[in-house]
């Protein structure tokens, strides 16, 4: 196939739906989370944690999250 | 993830694509009901909480605006996201994630549904209520799980045929439970549908990848096993057996 579905080569962390991230928060503290587009990450700055998106899959764990330096 | 999430996750994990081609996960009269209940609630956002092989979102996502599709396996939601695209559904969000402390805001859904998830939650209350605080007021939970009988004897034979065959089960709750404990989260229960489900032992057993010992000490239990209890259960020669099922329909 020379043709390429231009959806298929979007990378996967496009399909990250902005309203959806809206109503994502920090599973610890409730609170909202920042979205790093470049370093994949949601960033709760009250938990002090950045949580990874790998795959276009937001990992809500606090335990897989990366601690934030003050 | 705790000890016990992290026993979850490893029984899961593997056998992700088990959930995804399941037969028992894929239909059901269960999964029949839900889809009509939802029919005409074109804007609504929906939970579907411990989505496993994703048979839920899969038969919600036409008729709604969007699922979001949580699981506290990853390779279950890899196996979820990849099945969804190929079936051509755009309207699946999938996040990781505990049942028992959700990463959403209040409010946020108009459905929370949970199918075959909740007999694996270490906190039962906990998740019921962080489901509670998910749906919007005046919002709908369709909880389908496979239930105790609640008599005591066939309860106990029932999780410890449970436990054998998947370390990471913790308890199917009787109606008596589930309605308890939703109470308990806020709930208001609107209605209660039981079930029957016949389950083939052999394709059960090796969903699950229970190891040949766990298997033979299901068979010994069953063969041991009061009049009464081999009643309730239908329990046949190959050890395929029936076990109740419910859906719990509350509003918040």
């Amino acid at each position: 196939m020379t043709d390429k579905d231009p959806k298929q080569t979007e990378p996967e962390t496009s399909r990250i739906d902005p309203r959806l991230l809206e109503i994502l928060v920090c599973p610890l503290t409730k609170t909202t989370l920042e979205y790093d587009a470049k370093q994949q990450e949601l960033i709760s700055r009250a938990a002090k944690l950045a949580y990874p998106i790998r795959d276009g899959i937001p990992i809500m764990l606090p335990e897989e999250a990366r601690p934030l330096e003050d | 993830m705790n000890r016990h999430e992290s026993l979850v996750a490893r029984q899961f994990g593997p056998r992700a694509a088990a959930y995804v081609e399941s037969e028992v996960h894929a239909r059901g009269a269960d999964l029949d009901e839900a889809v009509e209940r939802l029919r005409g609630e074109s804007q609504a956002r929906v939970l579907d909480l411990g989505c496993g092989g994703g048979h839920v979102s899969f038969n919600l996502a036409p008729l709604v605006r969007e699922v979001v599709a949580y699981d506290l396996s990853s390779e279950m939601l890899a196996a979820v996201a990849q099945a969804a695209s190929g079936r051509g559904l755009e309207n699946i969000a999938t996040r990781q994630g505990s049942a028992e402390v959700l990463p959403f805001e209040d409010a946020s859904f108009e459905f929370v549904v949970s199918r075959y998830s909740a007999h694996h939650w270490h906190g039962f209350g906990q998740a019921l209520g962080e489901a509670y605080r998910v749906l919007r007021p005046g919002g709908t939970a369709l909880f389908m799980d496979a239930v105790s009988p609640g008599a005591t004897l066939p309860d106990t034979f029932l999780q410890a045929i449970e436990l054998l065959r998947d370390p990471s089960h913790i308890r199917d709750y009787s109606v008596g439970e589930w309605t308890h404990g939703l109470e308990a989260a806020g709930f208001t229960i609107r209605g209660v549908t039981k079930r029957r489900v016949r389950l083939d032992f052999k394709s059960w057993v090796a969903r699950m990848n229970t190891p040949p010992l766990h298997a033979e000490a299901i068979r010994s239990l069953q063969a041991q096993m009061p009049e009464d209890v081999v009643r309730h259960f239908e329990i046949e020669p190959d050890g395929s057996f029936t076990i109740d099922t419910a859906t719990i329909e509350a509003g918040s």
